[in-house]
């Protein structure tokens, strides 16, 4: 283990960061966004949209994610359909393949995620606010996400960290985020170990972030499980006062 | 003659093969108190539950606040499905407070008691809190408004359940078992507002264990049997000598 080796290796892999959380942000939004919808979609009534929600869930949560990469990129361009059209332009980037990717997939087990979420949320609790005329989109809301969200938030915090992990396969499409420098070093210098020490290293560090952020996202949402607010002052004086 | 505050009709409703409400009927006028009792299984939540429509009625009729809703089997012979902002609209009249209370965890106290009044009946902001502070205080928890509902006992989460149901500003108040859940010490706080309003003339449907204080409380007393009623009248009548046999047994095992 030679530590100036090891500094070099850092310097080097520093710049593929912005990439990886790139891919990882990106990602995350717009599949949390996708896996409430999909969540909804599974528990409709309306059997085709349920089914369709099913059926996607269980490719993108059956197949490896390396496998999703590879059709993504190398697979949809064989298609002229997609060629000539609009899409073209993306989707024949390794970046935007990535990205629809990672999306689709934490799509789909953040969708499993929520579905457990909002089927836990207390049965009564929905029955009080419909009982004071709330429905639909205003019961959804107001009542039944919020609290879904808190539920889930743990669980969901695991598949943001495996996000994380997961950018590491961009690496297959020729994007140089950590691990894709991390390669072509180890091509070079023939030093894996050192260089995938210093690789897992910036991971674990950004994951340690991540997962302090999600306790304080954590902490913020549930002013109802921590103690109760001190209210003894109040009522001290109060009584002092009779 | 004026027309009644609220009404049911033959109502019926079956849970698979089980039929919990056969035929029952129910008027009642402004200021009434009625207290529904009789054993588990009677049908009184059920009926409680259909009136707010919680449960969907297999048929008979509700008229509540000006609205109608008749429930069947339509002219195609399909059973008619009620309209859904129709019933949103009924549900805004009609305060509910459940067994076991039921408030949302995630908000504290005042925001429980706010949130129908701003987000369904869209009242101003301000008004709808000084309303709330107002009805916290009448209950006798004014300091807990910014406490969670976690943090409060059984007998101050019931009476912040009761301040929200008064928050919508409704016709009529339906309790469905409110001390049920409560220990006993608990129950007397409870009891004491529910006896407020009803002095105070407020249209109240109360199923209840406690007989002592339905016969004290209400202006008519029900008895449910297996879905039907059994007895309808003063509750010096209903709840001391009444006419019907069962009705006897079911009062001397509770006393």
């Amino acid at each position: 283990m030679d530590p100036i080796f090891m500094w070099d290796t850092l310097q080097r892999l520093l710049p593929g960061i912005p990439l990886m959380l790139q891919l990882v942000s990106l990602s995350l939004a717009v599949g949390f966004v996708l896996a409430v919808l999909v969540a909804l979609a599974r528990l409709s009534a309306f059997r085709p949209l349920s089914a369709a929600a099913a059926g996607y869930v269980f490719f993108f949560r059956g197949t490896p994610l390396l496998v999703q990469i590879f059709l993504i990129y190398y697979g949809l361009g064989q298609f002229p359909e997609i060629r000539d059209s609009f899409l073209w332009p993306f989707l024949r980037q390794p970046y935007w393949c990535a990205i629809l990717a990672f999306t689709l997939n934490t799509g789909a087990y953040g969708s499993e995620i929520m579905r457990g979420g909002i089927q836990s949320v207390p049965w009564g609790q929905i029955e009080a606010a419909r009982v004071c005329g709330m429905s639909g989109l205003l019961l959804m809301r107001r009542i039944i996400l919020p609290i879904a969200v808190r539920q889930a938030l743990p669980a969901y915090g695991n598949e943001m960290i495996l996000m994380v992990k997961a950018t590491s396969l961009a690496s297959i499409i020729t994007l140089m985020e950590v691990t894709g420098i991390a390669q072509k070093i180890i091509a070079e210098t023939y030093r894996a170990v050192e260089v995938f020490v210093v690789a897992g290293s910036i991971y674990l560090l950004i994951n340690f972030v991540l997962t302090r952020g999600v306790r304080a996202l954590e902490w913020y949402l549930s002013p109802h499980l921590r103690d109760a607010r001190q209210a003894a002052p109040a009522t001290e004086a109060a009584a002092l006062a009779h | 003659m004026s027309s009644p505050t609220f009404e049911v009709r033959d109502l019926h409703k079956r849970f698979g093969a089980l039929e919990v409400l056969k035929g029952v009927s129910l008027a009642a006028n402004d200021g009434d108190v009625i207290s529904i009792i009789g054993a588990s299984g009677s049908g009184k939540s059920t009926l409680l539950r259909c009136i707010n429509m919680l449960e969907v009625p297999d048929q008979g009729e509700i008229r509540v606040a000006g609205e109608v809703i008749k429930l069947g089997n339509g002219a195609d012979g399909k059973p008619t499905r009620p309209d859904r902002r129709q019933v949103d609209r009924m549900r805004t009249r009609l305060g509910m407070v459940f067994q076991s209370f039921n408030l949302w965890t995630h908000m504290t106290v005042l925001e429980n008691v706010i949130e129908a009044p701003v987000h369904v009946q869209k009242r101003p902001k301000d008004e709808c809190v000084a309303e709330a502070v107002a009805l916290l205080d009448k209950v006798g928890i004014a300091d807990k408004r910014d406490q969670y509902p976690v943090h409060l006992s059984g007998g101050q989460q019931q009476r912040a359940a009761i301040a929200r149901a008064l928050a919508m500003r409704p016709q009529v108040l339906l309790f469905d078992e409110p001390t049920s859940a409560l220990d006993p010490e608990l129950v007397g706080e409870v009891l004491r507002v529910i006896r407020q309003l009803a002095l105070e003339g407020r249209t109240m449907l109360i199923v209840t264990h406690e007989l002592n204080f339905a016969r004290e409380v209400s202006s008519r007393a029900i008895f449910l049997h297996e879905g039907r009623v059994e007895e309808d009248g003063p509750p010096g009548e209903v709840l001391v000598a009444p006419k019907s046999e069962r009705c006897r047994q079911f009062i001397a095992s509770h006393y």
